[in-house]
């Protein structure tokens, strides 16, 4: 009986203010659509992240010929010198490295040559044109500033390089394109708190006959109001429905159809994302109605 | 069953005070006449009663609890002991008959099994039966009140409010309305009462609690409406009153006002299911308010709509007569 009855009172309601109700609806999407797609930027990152830094490596530079690193005193690297560097990434950073690879000039220039059969830009270089490196692959890529700081300044090094860094400009612009996305989401859920909270109080003025002899009858606070906290959560969760259905298939057609087929050696975010960030959204929607149906009824439905 | 003692109210700070030291005591079966002018503090006594507002001064007893140390979660429950009936009847325009009374018991939570029993029971008692799918527009003012009413009475109260509940209403149909709170008090609901309806005071004879600006002037049982205050100062001599002509003060045209068959109808179907109810509901109970109705309670009487109109002409012209003697 009771919920029958406060299921009618919100299917009146809704109907009464269809199009405040909307409005909010509409609002909601949009705010939600772009608060997981910043969440879904910041997964895309984590993915390319967790893909590339596997395949990068820190590279140890030694001294060549001709070098005015203040470490390349002595001319080009000597054997030498290259053990006692190689001693101390067996010893000291034994935690740190996974596996080391010694690239000689010969190597260095095989390499080149594959890349580069005619040369670089014009130049034929010869080998001694090559460096030496060691090239490490860490346990954890993020611990770039432990080699960094254990090699560089050692004798025989001329420069310790991450080539982390060479996505760094990437990883910094899709970080740059989540916080706008999550910038605007901010403006735009403040904007269904305001909306959310002008619907109910519309709906609760609306209605203030009704509540009023509710009131005077004996009707608890919260059989009063829970015909308005609903109305508000409906419409959110239906706001946050469409958000999610948005962005699937957004990811379904631009990142999984499209993207995919054209770029297809990155790891994309999938449907299946989607789904992660759904819970999150709807939580979002309903803590929002919760929120504004609280302090709006608080203020127009109290005794 | 309502107590005020020492009972203060001041709205705004540096206003009047809507009530002053008010110490009244209304026993449970009561019933009580509220009297007093506009802005005299009747509807803020009832106010009180309901919790809608609270006092600034004193306590306020209501069916044995003190209403100053009550929780706002517990007004509720307060207030499923009282109904409350205004002049503006206050019916949820949208709804039926019917619709309108159970709100009152749906939005407490009660079993729609409860619903289905009592809401008939009741609309028959106010006389209504037979009119749950009309819509308040399509009612008069009388049968309105009685949707009123019975919406205000289907959850039982022990304590009925009234706020001028003949306000809006013409004589005849208030003297129906009045028979049915007659009634109701007679079933041991305590009733109290505002109004500015002398007539109905009079004829009543209950006890009158007589309010002005904001204090008890008067307590009496069994008691009349009372001295009406002067409204307009005495003015002197003036030549556009005492014109030629006028020197005689003639009576006022008399309005006569013919009130709604159908408000009619509906008291006498509350009538006719009062006699049918009290063999069962009340048995003998020598104490039972009913008994000490004016004989205008039974229904013998008013066998026919035609038969409640003539007896209350007559009463009222007998009234006027009554009243013009003393004048003169």
């Amino acid at each position: 009986m009771r919920l029958q009855f406060v299921l009618t009172e919100v299917l009146h309601g809704l109907r009464r203010n269809a199009s405040m109700v909307v409005s909010v609806i509409l609002v909601t999407f949009v705010s939600l659509t772009f608060v997981g797609a910043a969440a879904l930027l910041q997964m895309q990152v984590g993915k390319l992240k967790g893909d590339w830094y596997d395949l990068v490596e820190v590279s140890v530079f030694l001294c060549p010929e001709g070098s005015t690193a203040p470490t390349c005193a002595d001319g080009e690297a000597t054997d030498k010198q290259i053990d006692a560097v190689e001693q101390v990434i067996d010893t000291e950073l034994a935690d740190v490295v996974d596996t080391t690879y010694f690239e000689s000039k010969a190597d260095a220039f095989e390499s080149f040559t594959e890349l580069y059969p005619d040369g670089y830009q014009g130049t034929q270089l010869t080998e001694d044109d090559m460096q030496a490196s060691f090239r490490l692959k860490l346990v954890d890529p993020e611990q770039y500033q432990v080699v960094a700081d254990v090699l560089e300044g050692r004798s025989g090094v001329e420069v310790v390089e991450d080539q982390r860094a060479v996505f760094e400009p990437l990883f910094v612009a899709l970080s740059r394109a989540s916080m706008l996305a999550a910038g605007l989401a901010g403006v735009m859920l403040l904007a269904a708190v305001l909306l959310i909270t002008t619907t109910i109080r519309l709906s609760a003025v609306s209605r203030r006959r009704e509540t009023g002899i509710m009131r005077l009858v004996g009707a608890s606070n919260l059989f009063v109001q829970l015909p308005f906290m609903l109305e508000g959560a409906i419409a959110a969760l239906v706001g946050a429905l469409l958000a999610v259905g948005g962005l699937w298939l957004a990811v379904q057609y631009l990142v999984t159809d499209w993207l995919q087929d054209a770029v297809d050696w990155v790891a994309y975010v999938d449907v299946g994302d989607v789904l992660a960030v759904a819970p999150l959204l709807i939580g979002i929607a309903v803590l929002l109605a919760v929120v504004s149906s609280v302090v709006t009824l608080n203020r127009y439905t109290r005794v | 069953m309502i107590r005020f003692e020492n009972v203060s109210k001041v709205y705004a700070r540096g206003a009047r005070p809507a009530l002053e030291d008010v110490t009244v005591d209304v026993a449970r079966g009561e019933f009580v006449f509220l009297v007093g002018a506009s802005g005299s503090g009747k509807s803020t006594f009832l106010r009180l009663v309901y919790r809608e507002e609270r006092p600034t001064g004193g306590t306020v007893y209501v069916a044995g609890r003190d209403l100053s140390r009550l929780s706002s979660w517990k007004v509720p429950s307060l207030r499923r002991s009282i109904g409350v009936v205004f002049q503006d009847f206050r019916l949820l325009p949208g709804k039926t008959v019917y619709e309108n009374v159970a709100f009152a018991l749906q939005v407490i939570g009660k079993p729609r099994h409860t619903i289905k029993t009592t809401v008939p029971e009741v609309l028959e008692m106010v006389g209504l039966d037979g009119k749950e799918k009309r819509m308040p527009h399509e009612l008069s003012g009388g049968e309105q009140q009685r949707v009123a009413i019975a919406r205000a009475f289907v959850n039982r109260p022990q304590i009925l409010l009234a706020d001028e509940p003949t306000g809006n209403l013409d004589p005849t149909t208030s003297l129906g309305i009045m028979r049915l709170l007659d009634r109701i008090n007679s079933t041991g609901t305590t009733v109290v009462m505002a109004t500015h309806d002398d007539e109905i005071v009079n004829e009543m004879r209950k006890r009158v609690v007589e309010l002005s600006t904001g204090a008890v002037v008067r307590d009496e049982a069994n008691a009349g409406y009372g001295q009406r205050e002067p409204i307009l100062p005495a003015v002197g001599q003036t030549p556009v009153l005492d014109a030629p002509g006028r020197d005689a003060p003639a009576r006022p045209p008399r309005v006569r006002v013919t009130p709604e068959p159908a408000d009619l109808e509906a008291e006498r179907a509350a009538e006719v299911a009062a006699a049918r109810a009290t063999p069962d509901d009340t048995p003998d109970d020598p104490t039972a308010p009913h008994v000490e109705v004016p004989a205008h309670a039974e229904p013998v009487e008013h066998d026919s709509a035609e038969a409640v109109v003539q007896r209350v002409l007559r009463e009222r012209d007998t009234a006027t007569a009554a009243r013009a003697g003393r004048e003169a």
